[in-house]
């Protein structure tokens, strides 16, 4: 029972991770195929390439219970569709004024440049941002709990 | 089309300050096209709604609809589950559509949920610039297809005025001169010559200082009038 108790104290954050399929989601196979240890309440989700990314996508999953969601996309000058990587970004940062004009932490929104052999980076950006979303606490806005 | 654009945040939140079960109602017309005020961004407003709400403590259910056409009142039948359950609507369609909503529910309280700027065409991926005022009274035919109306600062018929520069409208470096583009337009399809032609006051009562305008074309009307 005191067992049950600490875990429900134990503010774990939940993250969903939209990754590009040539890139993030790759460097996050990688990271698994090499037992790397990273946050496990992260949920991947394939995009066929970041610039797929939508506001609607980020802020509907922090309305369903995310406490804070990035975006894994690929170094810069080397998108596959050529602007997807740099439109992401333009949406991200509009998503991120959005966010903190409602009253929600805009560092809840995370992006990143990687290539899909860098399992390790995956591991150390998930990682970032898990730190971050435990340092602020449960998103207030998430109407699913 | 109708560009618009989306009210800030905080002032569609005033407004719904107080409502417990809101709908947010989109348009497939031309707010769609310009990307203000669709499907996708009905989800998107209602989202920000209900984690602002959220946030606040002020939890509100928010219903999500789009219809075809808001100008076309026949679409709302489509809706009309949700706009009755709802205490309010935000409607983002244009005005006209918000109007629409106003007209066709008529209990029911609605707020537009996009501020309407213009008629407008799309020049680049993120950007829209006035074309048309619908003077109701079109002279494009003598301005080379470009209108004076809508494209010259003060609307004038028998331009430039003093303040035209280097191509730049008096009011702001960023503002093309609409006579100039008149001149080089005139210019190009070797009709220049028709500057010379002093152009008579228009008639601006089929503009809006005839007041409120409507258009009946009996040739399409059915005889049950619906
Ligand atoms: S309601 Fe307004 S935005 Fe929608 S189709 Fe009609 S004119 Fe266009
Ligand atoms: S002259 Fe009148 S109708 Fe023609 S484009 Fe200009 S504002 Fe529109």
């Amino acid at each position: 029972m005191a067992g049950q108790v600490a875990r429900l104290e134990t503010f774990q954050p939940e993250i969903v991770a939209f990754c590009c399929e040539n890139s993030g989601y790759l460097a996050a196979q990688m990271a698994i195929e090499a037992k790397l240890s990273y946050p496990q309440t992260v949920t991947l989700v394939k995009l066929p390439c970041s610039g797929r990314v939508d506001a609607l996508f980020l802020l509907k999953a922090l309305e369903n219970g995310a406490d804070g969601v990035m975006v894994l996309a690929c170094q810069k000058e080397n998108c596959k569709f050529l602007k997807g990587n740099v439109r992401a970004e333009q949406r991200i940062e509009a998503t991120r004024k959005t966010l903190q004009r409602i009253g929600i932490q805009p560092e809840r929104v995370a992006f990143c440049h990687l290539a899909a052999n860098m399992g390790h980076k995956f591991v150390e950006e998930v990682r970032g941002l898990y730190g971050k979303l435990t340092e602020l606490g449960p998103n207030p806005g998430k109407v699913r709990k | 089309m109708i560009i618009a654009n989306g009210k800030p945040i905080e002032e569609v939140l005033k407004s719904l300050e107080g409502h417990k079960k809101v709908a947010v109602l989109g348009c497939r017309g031309c707010v769609t096209v310009c990307l203000a005020g669709g499907e996708k961004e009905v989800g998107i407003l209602a989202s920000q709604i209900r984690m602002a709400r959220e946030q606040a403590g002020q939890p509100v259910e928010v219903l999500e609809g789009t219809v075809e056409r808001q100008c076309d009142y026949e679409y709302f039948e489509q809706v009309k589950d949700i706009i009755e359950e709802a205490d309010a609507i935000v409607s983002i369609a244009c005005g006209v559509g918000v109007q629409g909503v106003a007209e066709t529910f008529p209990e029911k309280v609605v707020y537009p949920g996009l501020n309407t700027m213009f008629m407008g065409a799309n020049l680049n991926v993120g950007v829209w610039a006035e074309r048309c005022q619908g003077c109701g009274n079109c002279v494009l035919e003598i301005s080379g297809g470009v209108c004076p109306v809508a494209r010259c600062s003060k609307s004038l018929m028998n331009g430039p005025c003093g303040g035209s520069q280097n191509g730049k409208c008096e009011i702001s470096k960023d503002v093309d001169c609409g006579w100039q583009l008149i001149y080089d337009r005139l210019s190009k399809i070797g009709r220049v010559d028709s500057l010379r032609n002093i152009i008579p006051p228009k008639d601006w009562s089929t503009s809006r200082d005839g007041g409120p305008r409507k258009l009946v074309r009996e040739d399409l009307q059915l005889e049950s009038g619906k």
